[in-house]
């Protein structure tokens, strides 16, 4: 009777300690998939400031209209809650929701394709268990036709998307390997650094050579370019990714410093390393830039006969940059210097003209004002251009037309266009069929 | 051409208080309609105009003058738009342009203390308000949140949430005083509209010492931007226009206003609510000037009060230089004070301050003084690196107490477009001069305590103004003694309503603009309350 006891206390003993040691590994698998989430910036999207974490709404302007982020909380009536591991896997790596339609590729699953099983299984534990489901539905996208045919997703699909999870290169080092992982899959880089074609599919053999995001421009991040004027070293990318801005003399602005205030800043230093030390396979030391000591002499002649000789651009700059970029771009008392800034050095001038119109408003440190309802599009193209070819020693060059269209949130796709055209001519063709046929007929009688 | 609008409201003046009251009424969706005498100014053009101006601690210098709406001058010579008619002058500084004065000032948001409100009743001095720190406190809130204010939270008065702004870190001037003059003196932080983090697109301050005259990084809080967002907001905005007359019915109610545009081509605008925000002084002028057979005294005159009562600061101030170097003028110029007698029962004796301590470059001043003491070469330079790093500028801002002799009037002479220019009588009486004496007890303890020497107090008998007009419209329940109600509304005239600073009973011990916000919110709240139904 006793030994009957026993084996029945040790039993729940056994079972207590499964227990617990299953709670402990499903916190750990939770905790994992929440810096998955992170890394994978889910929030940029599916966050909207103000509003409970990853309940949607967020509205993304894309070249063919406004796409509203969808809800992800593990809510059962207006979330994923009713998502089996295998669907939340489907939606993230091939772009299929719940119900079978296909998601636009604002949601970046041709890289989240990348992720492992056991990351899409800890992403799935995240937020089915770590996130507070919201039973609130956000607005509905609807593009204009033809896209709001969801099924023609399908076909690009078909033609566009890779679904193969990561495989890592034996030749290459562990960390090398968590970079390209991290850098192809979760923290899709080339979403942006890759340039698109005609359909808005990432052109493969461009991989991260530079795109235009119709506004703010995602330069060339391959190892030549990093290598090149100004240089940039695995540490300064790292920083970069840290804090915003590295010792070359680079700030991020616009879309990037969104990813590193909420998802790269976030990470763990080793993860970041492990990017830089993938996008730039070999470290190359950098000269260590100046350093500027001491108070900075005050320069520069106010007079109005001086004030009168100006360009109109060096005339705006003293007006409305000076007084934080110091009077020839060198800085002052942290805030950035304008000479040398990387952004100085791109084949474009629209990120200057696009930091002039928002500003630059990183969540902590200092931010720079915007200037779209103070200055008009040709006086912010002359300060551009003033920078550029003042403090950048560019040829690079912007017109008031371009600063216009930054403005208005850039050019929409040609692809609007290209698609209407395509539906109007086979819509002629299908009427020029038709009349044929009625003649044939007539012919006949 | 003549363009006559309408609208549901008509607000004169796009100073800070004016245009926080159209755009509450603007999102409320009236249609109101903001004249402004001066011309629309970019901060862009304000930066410049101060680089090049050759009178750099002239804080009125950068912003363009029109005969067509003056202002007063003062550099290189006053030029004589205020008529001194007292025995003090009132070196009033006003700025009339789309933004008005507040875009050079400190950014200085202080809440009254609540016997301020109560001054008679508790000290035997002064005047009551017709209402109370707790009508304001909300309203006190909403303002400041609109503005960004932040600062130190036990300075007498209390408050029903925190400061929506966190404080602008101390710079070393501010450090090294706070700890040398503690436990005898506490110095506290300002309470000021500056960010010290990016807000409402606008970035934190980053020390460009340059408040006043112009911030030119949009990091203070400034009557141009609540301009901006008022227009923003749908309200029609029509600057250069400068009022000149208000027109009433049988019933006393105001029917319109006429305006000189800068080619004296006058414009009548017609309204159901008109709301005075063009200042303390220009207000009255309006009033005074709006004669009719029914008020030959002018609108919301029967019974002679407007322009009375007109108070400020009187200041009283002191520089030093300190025995080590406290380096000012990085950082806000005005970015702390002593506020231990604000309030207390001395009040019924002697006039309460708060004593200011300057944190502005002081190299400017220290370089006229040397060169004055004929210093040159190398010598100049060292002495002014020495001075520089160790002059301290301290000043007060004494409260006054309302005096109907105090006032506002019409002079006679005439401005560009042959509208009367103002007079002003100015006396300061025997409270006020007791108060500087406490003053200067304080200002020879806190330089002793600083290890002070080259010490220069302001000449005795004389006093500076601080800017902080009040008075002239004061609001009270005795129609005997005051030109508009508790809600700002003109006693005489239903529909007409005023603002700003010059409704003010009582000028208190701090500035005064968070109050006329404060007040402004709640004048448009009453409106919209009173024409919901219309």
């Amino acid at each position: 009777m006793v030994k009957y006891w026993k084996l029945l206390l040790a039993a729940g003993a056994l079972i207590v300690a499964a227990a617990q040691a299953y709670a402990a590994d499903q916190h750990a698998l939770i905790k994992r998939g929440e810096y998955l989430a992170i890394a994978g910036d889910c929030g940029a999207c599916h966050t909207e400031e103000g509003k409970a974490p990853f309940s949607g709404g967020h509205a993304i302007a894309s070249p063919l209209g406004t796409i509203f982020s969808t809800n992800i909380t593990p809510s059962k009536s207006a979330g994923i809650g009713n998502y089996s591991e295998a669907q939340f896997a489907a939606a993230l790596r091939k772009g299929v929701r719940g119900d079978g339609s296909q998601l636009y590729p604002a949601m970046p699953y041709t890289a989240y394709a990348r992720l492992t099983d056991d990351d899409v299984a800890a992403l799935y534990a995240y937020f089915m268990h770590g996130v507070q489901p919201v039973d609130v539905k956000p607005e509905v996208t609807a593009l204009p036709f033809p896209f709001n045919l969801r099924f023609s997703m399908a076909a690009w699909n078909l033609l566009f998307a890779d679904s193969n999870v990561y495989q890592p290169d034996a030749k290459q080092t562990a960390q090398w390997n968590r970079g390209a992982y991290l850098v192809q899959g979760l923290t899709h880089c080339s979403t942006c650094h890759t340039p698109r074609n005609l359909l808005m599919a990432e052109q493969q053999a461009k991989i991260l050579q530079g795109a235009s995001l119709g506004t703010w421009y995602a330069p060339d991040i391959t190892a030549a370019t990093l290598q090149s004027k100004p240089r940039w070293t695995r540490q300064m990318l790292a920083d970069y990714l840290a804090t915003g801005h590295a010792a070359n003399g680079a700030t991020a602005g616009g879309p990037m410093l969104e990813a590193i205030d909420k998802s790269f800043s976030r990470m763990t230093p080793e993860d970041r390393q492990a990017i830089a030390a993938y996008l730039l396979p070999v470290d190359v030391e950098a000269a260590a830039p100046a350093a500027v000591k001491g108070l900075t002499p005050v320069a520069g002649n106010d007079l109005p006969q001086t004030l009168a000789g100006l360009s109109e651009g060096e005339r705006v700059y003293r007006d409305s940059c000076a007084s934080c970029h110091n009077l020839s771009g060198q800085g002052l008392n942290g805030l950035p210097a304008l000479q040398h800034h990387p952004v100085l050095n791109k084949p474009t001038a629209d990120n200057v003209a696009m930091a002039v119109l928002q500003g630059v408003w990183p969540e902590k440190e200092q931010g720079m004002i915007g200037f779209a309802g103070s200055l008009s599009d040709s006086q912010i193209a002359a300060v551009t251009n003033y920078v550029m070819q003042d403090m950048g020693h560019s040829a690079v060059r912007i017109t008031p037309e371009r600063v216009k269209a930054l403005r208005a949130g850039g050019e929409t796709s040609p692809l609007m266009l290209l698609s209407r055209v395509g539906m109007a001519l086979a819509a002629v063709a299908a009427v020029l069929a038709l009349l044929w046929l009625r003649k044939k007929r007539a012919a006949r009688r | 051409m003549n363009k006559n609008y309408s609208a549901d409201v008509v607000v004169i003046g796009a100073g800070v208080n004016g245009s926080l009251l159209a755009t509450r009424l603007a999102k409320a969706g009236k249609s109101v309609l903001l004249l402004e005498s001066g011309p629309k100014v970019g901060r862009d053009q304000l930066v410049e105009c101060f680089r090049a101006s050759a009178f750099k601690s002239d804080f009125m210098s950068p912003y363009p003058f029109s005969p067509m709406a003056p202002q007063p001058r003062y550099t290189p010579e006053p030029n004589d738009y205020l008529h001194q008619a007292g025995p003090h002058p009132f070196a009033a500084q006003y700025i009339r342009i789309f933004g008005g004065t507040s875009w050079h000032w400190a950014a200085q948001l202080w809440r009254f203390v609540p016997n301020d409100f109560r001054q008679h009743s508790q000290y035997g001095v002064g005047k009551d308000w017709p209402i109370g720190y707790e009508d304001l406190e909300d309203y006190y809130y909403q303002a400041e949140t609109i503005a960004g204010v932040g600062g130190s939270p036990d300075n007498g008065s209390p408050r029903s949430k925190p400061y929506p702004m966190e404080r602008v870190p101390a710079s070393w001037l501010q450090q090294r005083v706070t700890a040398r003059l503690a436990p005898d003196f506490t110095v506290l932080d300002d309470s000021t509209g500056r960010n010290s983090r990016s807000f409402d697109g606008r970035p934190a301050c980053c020390g460009n010492n340059n408040c006043m005259p112009v911030c030119p990084i949009d990091a203070q809080y400034h009557g141009g931007i609540a301009a901006q967002q008022a227009e923003n907001s749908g309200v029609k905005v029509i600057t250069e226009a400068v009022a000149y007359q208000l027109e009433h019915d049988a019933q006393g109610r105001i029917t319109a206003a006429n305006y000189y545009d800068w080619n004296k081509v006058s414009h009548r605008v017609t309204a159901e609510t008109f709301v005075l925000a063009a200042n303390a002084i220009e207000t009255p002028k309006l009033l005074l000037m709006s004669t009719s057979s029914t008020f030959p005294q002018g609108i919301a005159n029967a019974r002679d009060n407007v322009g009375r009562n007109l108070c400020d600061h009187p200041a009283i101030g002191v520089t030093f230089d300190v025995d080590e170097e406290i380096w000012p003028g990085r950082g806000p110029v005005s970015p702390c004070s002593i506020g231990q007698f604000r309030d207390g029962d001395f009040r019924r004796e002697h006039a309460p301050f708060r004593i200011d301590i300057s944190n502005a470059s002081q190299v400017a001043s220290v370089t006229k003084e040397v060169l004055a003491e004929g210093y040159f070469g190398k010598k100049l330079q060292e002495e002014i690196r020495f001075r520089a790093a160790r002059r301290l500028s301290i000043k007060n801002a004494l409260e006054q107490l309302p005096d109907p002799n105090n006032r506002v009037t019409l002079s006679g002479n005439k401005d560009a477009l042959g509208l009367p220019t103002p007079s002003l009588y100015w006396d300061i009486n025997d409270y006020v001069v007791k108060g500087t004496e406490k003053t200067r007890e304080c200002y020879d303890a806190i330089a002793a305590r600083l290890g002070a020497t080259n010490v220069k107090h302001s000449k005795s008998g004389k006093f500076s103004n601080r800017q902080h007009i009040t008075g002239t419209l004061s609001m009270g329940r005795d129609p005997a003694t005051s030109v508009t109600d508790a809600w700002g509304r003109a006693h005489d005239h239903e529909n007409l309503f005023m603002v700003g600073t010059g409704v003010m009973p009582t000028v208190g011990t701090c500035n005064v603009t968070l109050t006329a916000m404060a007040l402004a919110l709640r004048t448009a709240d009453k409106i919209l309350q009173e024409t919901q139904h219309g």
